[in-house]
């Protein structure tokens, strides 16, 4: 494959995923599609042909870099940050949640509310689909931790779920 | 709450081997842990089923990237050129490679399918019949094929190349809109127009290129087209004639498009299925009849001139002691693409809840193809629970090797183990892949049509997306006398295999047929609402070789017929002049109070003779709609949103928050909550119309 190939192959697959995925780091929108782009940019400069194995961990550990670069700049000129960080990613983007189903939202909507950790565990592992390997290499952690923090972040979800059904009926 | 972290890992598929064993082991011991796994699980599917995002970097944004790339890599080969050449050379390169890469790398059937919009509806028919000559071009004529599709479009991207990052100057791009809808409809109507043109082919790329859809997404789903039933005058065409149809995978299916914003191809609307997804309270049957029939007539909601007539039939509830033993043999498709959390895992704790619930009695067997081929349980009576929960837990997706003999031998070990007194049956589940040993599909028919003389039955469950292959899947279930199910969900799984397991199961009647006669004197035209590919011709009734629906136990079966009273105009009949020879007879019931008579034929699960039941149904005057029963009511309101969702032009100015009212009156008991779901669907339909942008005219074919 050539290099132009393996870069549309990765833009295919992972372009959407990276910008959902980044978009829970800095909260927003269009600083998420800045994170993406700059991770593709730094792909190009890569040696395409023996990356295509390792593909998927590889962007998601430098998109992560770049999301987090974002979020570092905002620090920078934001007089609260991290209030302004959190409040927009619980705000629950229209475009995304829209697509899903009565039920689909409700679960993503409580996703929101997770520890940003465990929101990026979530998504990496049922948006993106990463095996718990591929997600201790991109949060740099151990496989053990994920499977700890998975765990954490189900177990809130589903005694806020279950809350939220018995309180519904 | 359980801070064990193999639940999680368990139920996202992270457990293996004996760690996985270790942990199902102690599952079966601890009700509590099981309930809890039960319930991740279930949050599992609910979060991977969501749709996956569709954000996408703009066109500037990725012609930035190319450029880059193509500059990084010339770089590499020659440092010393000046930039201006590299931006020419980058031009040039996305000129052509580019659509040499969509030539070598994209399913020649899928670039115009990918992401199912309203466009797609009407192309799935064609496409499929596209498939051969297509191929032929492709093998023939690769060169003439890898012509640049849309060389402006191309020219303005690489042209985007040279301005700065997006970040800094954020440019409007002169490039069609990532959703081009506006430009599928005429694509897909030149390629109806002349569906064997390869020359075609540069307009269909441009449809590709302008959904730009992740190649895993692109979508093979294949529907026939359903030519709604039109009116006809009573007076020429005083019978109507039809199969029942118990299948309800349509709703399941219209479901799946709505919650994922798409509009269903009209081929996948089978308004009948809509109407039977849902139960119906009608009187249990007298007597030695296996159903019991119901008629009811009221007006039209969507049209109050018109009068509405319900069939509505129920056969006989079964207590689980009283049906005979079960012999099934499940045939699971394990090719690669039914890795997916909403294909094989899905089918696994569907088929789980299932052997739960079996009896000693029945029998279970499970036959893999496709994937690994063979025999992966062979027939294991219903006592030992924990030796086919095992052998369903080790089910595995993946491999493409062809599963030679799959399905014969799922028919021989349902005839070897033939239970007289019970219900044969192999029970299909797959998304889409009939890879199943008898390639050519009618040899496949045939095949299922011999062994339905022998007994053995055939239900198809469909799972997934994106392969979907609806039509055949419906086509096999009814050659096979059995049904189709479309499962989206563990609760769907749940209602197909488990509270209705013995209607989806173990069949009372077979071969129900209805034909009806309308009297020329109270009725003027009428039409059948749905059932379009479940027609027969009036001969058919009376024949018994000929295959018709069959009724489970418990199931419910309801037919609509929109009437236009005697005296009032038939929309699209042309007049014909009086007949020369034949005087116009006087009808005897031309003062008959009866409307119409209803026959109905079927035969005992076993019967090759079928029997007759005659009900006429007397209506002096018809009364008003919001005086007819719930049921009535809202079979209505499902009817009139299944017209609509179509486009139907015989649903009339009915407004989605009117079927909303009339669904909402009429919810009933609603046990499970059906009902109350399909007003959250009415309200996705009433959102997605309302932000579907109109269709600007077509554009026109370039050749």
């Amino acid at each position: 494959m050539t290099p132009e190939q393996i870069i549309t192959e990765a833009l295919d697959n992972y372009e959407s995923l990276l910008i959902s995925y980044a978009r829970e780091i800095t909260g927003e929108l269009e600083s998420a599609k800045d994170a993406v782009q700059e991770t593709f940019l730094r792909l190009s400069r890569q040696n395409l042909t023996a990356l295509r194995p390792r593909m998927r961990p590889w962007l998601f550990v430098v998109c992560r870099n770049c999301a987090l670069d974002h979020v570092r700049k905002i620090v920078k000129f934001s007089a609260d940050p991290v209030e302004d960080h959190e409040r927009a990613s619980d705000d629950p983007a229209p475009d995304e949640r829209a697509m899903v189903s009565e039920e689909g939202r409700r679960i993503w909507d409580l996703v929101a509310s997770l520890p940003l950790q465990q929101r990026e565990i979530v998504k990496l592992k049922f948006e993106a689909g990463l095996s718990y390997k591929e997600m201790a290499e991109t949060l740099k952690t151990s496989v053990s931790t994920i499977g700890v923090q998975l765990h954490e972040a189900m177990q809130t979800l589903r005694a806020r779920w279950n809350f939220e059904t018995t309180e519904a009926a | 709450m359980n801070q064990d972290p193999r639940i999680t890992a368990y139920a996202v598929g992270e457990l293996q081997g004996r760690e996985r064993r270790k942990f199902e082991a102690e599952l079966r011991k601890s009700n509590l842990l099981e309930s809890e796994t039960g319930e991740t699980s279930e949050l599992v599917n609910l979060l991977s089923s969501a749709p996956k995002p569709a954000n996408k970097l703009s066109q500037a944004d990725r012609a930035q990237l190319f450029a880059e790339l193509s500059e990084v890599n010339r770089n590499r080969r020659v440092r010393t050129r000046l930039r201006w050449i590299g931006l020419a050379a980058a031009a040039c390169l996305l000129f052509f490679a580019w659509p040499a890469y969509q030539f070598v790398s994209t399913d020649w059937l899928s670039p115009q399918m990918a992401g199912a919009g309203p466009w797609a509806d009407s192309s799935y028919s064609s496409v499929r019949e596209n498939h051969a000559p297509r191929a032929q071009a492709t093998a023939s004529a690769p060169a003439a094929l890898a012509v640049p599709r849309d060389p402006s479009g191309l020219m303005a991207r690489a042209s985007e190349a040279v301005q700065p990052l997006r970040s800094l100057a954020a440019m409007p791009a002169p490039v069609p809109p990532d959703n081009a809808s506006y430009m599928r409809r005429p694509v897909v109507e030149a390629r109806r127009a002349v569906p064997t043109a390869p020359f075609l082919e540069p307009n269909v790329d441009m449809v590709g290129e302008a959904t730009a859809a992740p190649a895993s997404e692109f979508n093979t789903e294949a529907y026939a087209s359903v030519r709604e039933n039109e009116f006809v005058t009573a007076k020429d065409n005083p019978l109507s004639t039809f199969s029942i149809d118990v299948d309800t995978a349509s709703y399941s299916n219209v479901r799946r498009f709505l919650d994922g914003e798409t509009q269903p191809p009209a081929g996948a609307i089978r308004t009948e299925e809509l109407i039977n997804y849902f139960r119906y309270d009608y009187r249990q049957p007298m007597g030695d009849d296996p159903f019991s029939v119901n008629l009811e007539v009221s007006r039209a909601p969507w049209n109050p001139e018109r009068e509405l007539v319900r069939i509505g039939l129920k056969g006989r509830e079964l207590p689980a002691e009283d049906r005979g033993p079960a012999n099934l043999v499940f045939l699971v498709d394990v090719s690669g693409s039914m890795e997916q959390a909403a294909k094989l895992p899905l089918l696994q704790r569907s088929l789980s809840a299932l052997v739960e619930n079996l009896s000693d009695e029945d029998r279970v067997a499970i036959v893999t193809y496709a994937g690994s081929s063979g025999m992966v349980l062979g027939p294991t009576a219903g006592t030992e629970k924990r030796e086919i929960l095992d052998a369903i837990a080790n089910l595995r997706a993946g491999g493409s090797t062809h599963g030679s003999e799959g399905i014969r031998l799922a028919y021989e070990t349902a005839r070897e183990h033939f239970r007289k007194d019970g219900n044969n049956r192999v029970i299909l589940c797959t998304d889409g892949d009939f890879n199943v040993g008898v390639t050519n599909e009618s040899e496949l028919q045939k095949l299922i049509e011999k062994e339905r003389e022998s007994g053995v039955f055939l239900s198809v469950l469909g799972f997934g997306t994106g392969n979907l292959n609806d039509s055949t899947m419906e086509l096999l279930a009814n050659k096979g006398n059995g049904n189709y199910a479309y499962i989206d969900s563990f609760s769907e799984g749940r209602k197909v295999l488990v509270e209705q397991m013995n209607s989806t199961i173990f069949t009372i009647a077979k071969d129900v047929k209805i034909q009806v006669e309308f009297n020329p004197a109270r009725v003027a035209g009428y039409r059948l609402i749905g059932y379009e590919n479940r027609l027969l011709a009036k001969e058919d009734f009376n024949d018994d070789q000929k295959d018709a629906g069959e009724i489970g136990a418990g199931h419910t079966v309801t037919a609509l017929y929109e009437i236009i009273p005697a005296g009032q105009p038939v929309p699209g009949s042309p007049s014909v002049d009086p007949l020369k020879y034949q005087r116009p007879e006087q009808d005897a019931s031309a003062t008959s109070d009866e409307l119409l008579t209803v026959k109905l034929r079927y035969k005992a699960p076993d019967g090759d003779k079928s029997k007759l039941i005659e009900i006429p149904l007397k209506a002096d005057e018809i009364p008003a709609f919001d005086a007819a029963s719930e049921d009535f009511r809202f079979a209505s309101a499902v009817a009139a949103f299944g017209m609509k969702l179509r486009g139907s032009p015989d649903a009339g100015k009915i407004s989605w928050s009117e079927i909303q009212d009339i669904a909402r009156g009429a919810l009933g008991k609603d046990p499970g909550s059906y009902r109350a779901e399909f007003l959250t669907l009415i309200e996705k339909a009433k959102r997605l119309e309302a932000t579907r942008p109109p269709l600007p005219p077509p554009l026109p074919i370039r050749f």
